[in-house]
């Protein structure tokens, strides 16, 4: 099927604008289109959840939920992500 | 104060949001919600299409209210009622009468096609699963055809509607409309058509 309406975005969109679009960053028309591609689509609506608990998750921690070894551990990785991109 | 309609998840929920909404006590409304960024969104039944979920409920809008493409606007709204008509059941309904719809369109199209064989076959199902698999068969050569193009389009809202994704079911079949009647303006007329079935399974005043 080809024959969307030119003003829908697909998933890949969605996905790029979702931080914008929890920070209320997004332009009301934007936001709505948004809004309408959730209410279509079960994929980025549970991605959309999974993003809200990740957030909600690590408001919690605290420094010290972390231990030294795991934090050297990840800022390795990151570091190795880093260099790879 | 204007009253207009809402849609929220289970719950009182609101879907983007995750905000729930205080519930009328008797017949006294809700407490009056009034986001930080002051904007509170609600529809006109003509909206209705855009935003399905799964609670419909009547809200109280304070003023001043702002009309945008598909949704109302404003500062404040408290819940009035529960619009009971709107549950699981309805939802079902309503996926399957747009379902249908897209697979009259098709069999309309497959007649101007001549191929009334595909098209008499594709008109007799009654139920969604029979209505799917027998457009999924059609719409294989959907590159080619016009009819069966929208055969592909009718397997796919079909199947979303006995699934219970009434809103998917229904936006397939407006795009379906476009295909169908060759005008970008079919999206909304068929959208119109949309909010008068929910209105009338409802019970609302159809404006």
């Amino acid at each position: 099927m080809s024959a969307a309406r030119p003003e829908d975005i697909a998933c890949r969109e969605v996905v790029e604008l979702l931080t914008d679009f929890l920070e209320g960053a997004l332009d009301r028309k934007t936001r709505t289109r948004v809004e309408q591609h959730l209410v279509l689509c079960p994929g980025c609506t549970e991605y959309l959840r999974q993003f809200r608990l990740t957030i909600a998750t690590t408001r919690r921690l605290a420094k010290t939920d972390l231990p030294d070894r795991v934090k050297e551990d990840l800022l390795d990785a990151f570091r190795h992500w880093r260099q790879g991109a | 104060m204007p009253v207009a309609l809402k849609f929220l998840a289970a719950g009182r929920v609101s879907p983007f949001g995750g905000r729930r909404w205080p519930e009328p006590f008797g017949d006294a409304p809700g407490h009056w919600v009034r986001p930080a960024g002051g904007e509170v969104y609600a529809c006109r039944v003509i909206d209705l299409p855009w935003w399905l979920e799964a609670e419909l409920w009547e809200v109280e809008l304070e003023d001043p209210v702002a009309t945008l493409e598909c949704q109302l606007l404003a500062p404040a709204g408290r819940l009035m009622r529960r619009i009971q008509a709107w549950d699981e059941a309805a939802v079902l309904e309503y996926g399957a009468a747009c379902a249908l719809r897209a697979r009259d369109f098709a069999v309309n199209v497959l007649r101007e096609e001549g191929r009334t064989t595909e098209a008499e076959t594709l008109a007799e199902p009654g139920e969604l699963d029979g209505v799917a698999r027998l457009a999924r068969s059609l719409g294989a050569d959907a590159v080619r055809r016009r009819g069966a193009n929208l055969a592909a389009y009718v397997a796919e809202s079909a199947a979303r509607a006995a699934q219970g994704a009434g809103a998917a079911a229904a936006n397939i079949a407006a795009n379906a409309a476009v295909v169908a009647r060759r005008h970008p303006a079919a999206f909304g007329v068929e959208r119109e058509w949309q909010a008068r079935w929910i209105a009338r399974r409802t019970g609302l005043a159809q404006n």
